[in-house]
């Protein structure tokens, strides 16, 4: 394996580490105040259970996350130096405020999970929400210095040099804002259905029902919007891309050949070699008009770019097309949970419970095929159209081991957590709740 | 402004040597703890260190997210050739941080447990000896400059700028240092049975750094770093060695008399002063290349980002310590309600 793949391997892999425990621990904390606000609301001792069992699932997510995303802090500089060397300044303010967000949510933890019995009932209840809302905060910060390496602003490229840096209008980037978005109702989509599919499994175990299905709803009601929201937000950001990166449009359609009317792909099989897409089914005009609002829009074609600015066809294409069919069967997922507060014999049948267990993993699986369309399809560039990913890697020989290293010590923290998560399971099953 | 991002960058490193060596140097004084002593350790640690054990890391994290906002060009280099020492210390950090959080909040308390102490006091020791060993690396003289370093083998551009025993015996002394702290914490929490142990270990701990102190500038001097020769010869770094030493005198008194947060106090000035004597010797040339002395303040970023750096640093600073602030200050107050 070449220096320069080893280096991006390692860092998709830890990255996509870390946005799973990003993720929860963003949202974890606020099904865990919406509990507590029941608690305090019906002092129905099932919500206080619940709340302090999801307590030490954000506790142990925040560190996860903590941990991982300190490696990220240093990866950026270990993997990439020359990119930070000039990106760095540039991008710094996000970086900073973020650490500034984070700083916050680190002290509301430690109010939240040292507070019981101890501070004001209120206030406690105050600093749950305060994680919350700085976990989301630190999440947009994050993502708008992604938007800036698709969507570079905020200073002038002369002779190789970035002068006359203005770090406000790099962070408010182009792209910010679609993204940081879509992100933050895909981390709702992915922990809500992930959160809900553990407890529906418990109901189909028939353990603890009656802690279980409150459990159930307060995740899912949150993912579920967040699902139904997603293609609304996905749209804007197709729109987005459409203007700003052509080619990661063509490369997430396969679509290499400029042409007015442009059909919309679904599904299919990519020959990179012969450009041909083969087993597709093709919907007239339907592309022209997601990406332009018009059926007759010009879409443009790989083929209208030079070759070595193509990023890797296949692979975006088909985590394009991952996306959106997990996205779709969201949605179909959201709608059946809403019908069900009104069809309550729905949830009296196994079937429905097993549903959402099948569900569990999919928000996650799109969200990462989400980030591997953003990040693939922006190569070659590290920072689009200005810096080359093969240029900016670091000179030190043998990353390969380094990327080795990471997996393994990564995929024995997902064990061991994941190991953890279940005895705390079992615990809480085992739990008396006296009312 | 480029002051005011020099103090905030001073500030989290003193704050990350001080709370998170302290942290560190709970798990040796852990390592170093008979067995029935271990769980009172263990014990006291989690009641000191648990409420602010979350923000403590995050110090470093803001370390390094000033040095690559506004001093890109020592952090392109120091990026470069310590890749190694930082991988390891990531990891340590990694292993520490679970396996801290693992032993405190796994559910059942079983056989496990044994796992995660030995990770957390193996982990406890080997990251703050490889925190020293990458700064006694940029200081030594050993690093090669990016731009030379085709002229290399692998090993002299990526081992021997850490992997030396001037660096090994920085390791040491920082891993000392940072037992000593905690030891000194640990004096004011413990109950009387236990107290005298941390006294001795307190003991323990402050002849081991002055003696691996000494060995360091003994070493140095004999062999010729450039460091340790400006550094002997700089008045404010001696003069704060000296203030430093002289402080052990109240510190004694003070811990004698039982006197919680002045015993901190002193112990903490201690190695701040220590630090602050390391930094100043050569200041603004910290980072010796073998191909000469580098100044932190050449190659800066522009203005226009300095300033932002500097206000953001500032606003942050705003919130965050006087929400730290009564985080301590709340809980201490229920520490004496309890009592
Ligand atoms: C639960 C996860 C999830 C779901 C259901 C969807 N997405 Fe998505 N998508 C993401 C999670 C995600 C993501 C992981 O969050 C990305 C990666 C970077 C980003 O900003 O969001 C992303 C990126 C992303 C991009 C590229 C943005 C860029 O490169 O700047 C587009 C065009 C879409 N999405 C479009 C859609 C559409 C049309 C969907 C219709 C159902 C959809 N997404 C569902
Ligand atoms: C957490 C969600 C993210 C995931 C899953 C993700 C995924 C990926 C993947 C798959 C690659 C490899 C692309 C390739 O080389 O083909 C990559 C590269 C990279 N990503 Fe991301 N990314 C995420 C967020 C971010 C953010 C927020 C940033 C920056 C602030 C970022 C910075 C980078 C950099 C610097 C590279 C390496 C250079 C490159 O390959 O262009 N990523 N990421
Ligand atoms: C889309 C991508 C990302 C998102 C949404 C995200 C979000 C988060 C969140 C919410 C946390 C808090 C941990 C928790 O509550 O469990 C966290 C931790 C952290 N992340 Fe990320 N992150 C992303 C990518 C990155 C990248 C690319 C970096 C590196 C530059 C990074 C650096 C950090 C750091 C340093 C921490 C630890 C801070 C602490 O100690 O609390 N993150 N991240």
């Amino acid at each position: 394996m070449e220096n320069l793949d080893a280096a991006r391997l390692q860092m998709a892999f830890t990255l996509a580490f870390h946005i799973i425990f990003a993720c929860i621990g963003m949202v974890m904390p606020f099904f865990m105040v919406v509990s507590h606000y029941k608690w305090l609301k019906t002092r129905n001792q099932i919500y206080l259970t619940l709340t302090k069992s999801w307590q030490k699932g954000v506790a142990i997510f925040f560190v996860t996350g903590a941990v991982s995303g300190t490696a990220l802090s240093f990866e950026l500089g270990l993997l990439w130096p020359e990119f930070m060397k000039h990106a760095g300044p540039i991008i710094g303010m996000p970086f900073s405020l973020e650490g500034a967000a984070f700083f916050v949510e680190a002290i509301a933890l430690g109010f939240y999970l040292y507070g019981w019995n101890k501070l004001n009932e209120r206030f406690h209840w105050i600093t749950g929400i305060i994680i919350g809302i700085s976990g989301v905060a630190s999440g947009i910060l994050v993502v708008s210095a992604n938007g800036w390496m698709n969507a570079p602003s905020g200073f002038d490229y002369i002779n190789g040099e970035f002068l006359n840096i203005d770090p406000v209008k790099a962070f408010l980037n182009p792209a910010w804002f679609s993204q940081a978005l879509h992100m933050v109702l895909a981390a709702f989509t992915a922990t809500g259905f992930a959160v809900g599919g553990i407890h529906a499994y418990q109901i189909y175990k028939n353990r603890n029902v009656e802690l279980h299905k409150k459990a159930f709803r307060i995740a899912v009601t949150f993912g579920a919007i967040a699902a139904l929201l997603q293609p609304i937000s996905g749209d804007i950001s197709a729109k987005d891309i459409a203007q700003r990166q052509p080619v990661k449009l063509a490369a997430m359609e396969a679509h290499y050949n400029t042409e007015k009317g442009a059909p919309l792909y679904i599904g299919g099989i990519v020959n990179e070699e012969t450009q041909e897409v083969k087993y597709k089914i093709a919907i007239p005009k339907a592309l022209s008009f997601l990406s332009f609002g018009d059926f007759d829009a010009e879409v443009k074609g790989l083929n209208d770019f030079p070759k070595d600015t193509h990023p890797p066809v296949a692979i975006t294409h088909y985590a394009f097309q991952t996306m959106v069919g997990l996205g779709t069967l969201l949605v179909i997922a959201s709608l059946i949970f809403f019908i069900s507060y009104k069809r309550k014999k729905w949830t009296a049948k196994n079937k429905y419970w097993l549903l959402f267990i099948i569900m569990a993993p999919l928000g996650f699986f799109a969200l990462e095929a989400g980030w591997v369309v953003t990040e693939v399809g922006r190569q070659p560039w590290i920072i689009y159209n200005i810096m080359k990913t093969k240029d900016a890697v670091t000179p030190m020989p043998g990353m390969v081991y380094s990327f080795y290293m990471y997996v393994i010590l990564y995929t024995i923290l997902a064990v061991v957590v994941t190991w953890l998560m279940q005895r705390q399971i079992k615990v809480l099953n085992k739990t008396p709740i006296e009312s | 402004m480029i002051y005011v991002v020099l103090f905030f960058l001073a500030f989290s490193l003193f704050l990350y040597v001080l709370l998170g060596g302290a942290d560190f140097g709970a798990g040796i004084v852990e390592l170093f703890s008979s067995k029935e002593n271990q769980q009172i350790t263990k014990k006291t640690i989690y009641r000191v260190m648990g409420p602010i054990w979350e923000a403590n890391h995050i110090w470093i994290i803001i370390v390094m997210v000033i040095l690559w906002v506004a001093f890109p060009v020592y952090f392109n280099i120091i990026m470069i050739s310590l890749h190694i020492p930082l991988t390891l210390i990531l990891i340590g950090i990694t292993l520490r941080g679970v396996s801290f959080i693992f032993r405190h909040y796994d559910a059942v308390i079983d056989e496990s447990q044994k796992i995660y102490n030995g990770l957390f006091r193996f982990s406890s020791v080997f990251t703050p000896l490889l925190l020293g060993m990458t700064f006694g690396g940029i200081i030594s003289g050993s690093i090669i400059p990016p731009e030379a370093i085709h002229q290399y083998g692998f090993g002299e551009v990526y081992i021997d700028s850490w992997l030396n025993s001037f660096s090994f015996l920085t390791g040491i002394f920082f891993s000392a240092l940072c037992a000593f702290l905690s030891a000194t914490l640990l004096i004011g929490e413990a109950d009387e049975a236990h107290e005298k142990i941390y006294r001795r270990k307190s003991a323990i701990a402050t002849i081991v750094v002055v003696l691996s102190g000494s060995i360091l500038i003994l070493y140095g001097y004999v062999n010729n770093y450039v460091f340790i020769k400006d550094f002997i010869q700089n008045p404010f770094s001696v003069s704060l060695i000296g203030a430093s030493a002289l402080t052990l005198i109240p510190l004694w008194i003070h811990i004698k008399k039982g006197h919680k947060i002045l015993s901190r106090f002193y112990a903490g000035l201690q190695v701040v002063m220590i630090i602050a004597a390391a930094m100043i010797a050569h200041f603004p040339y910290v980072l010796i290349t073998k191909q000469g002395e580098l100044s932190l303040l050449e190659g800066i970023a522009p203005d226009s980002v300095i300033r932002v750096l500097g206000i953001s640093l500032i606003v942050g600073g705003l919130v965050i310590l006087p929400g730290l602030f009564h985080l301590l200050k709340s809980f201490k107050m229920i520490k004496v309600l309890e009592s």
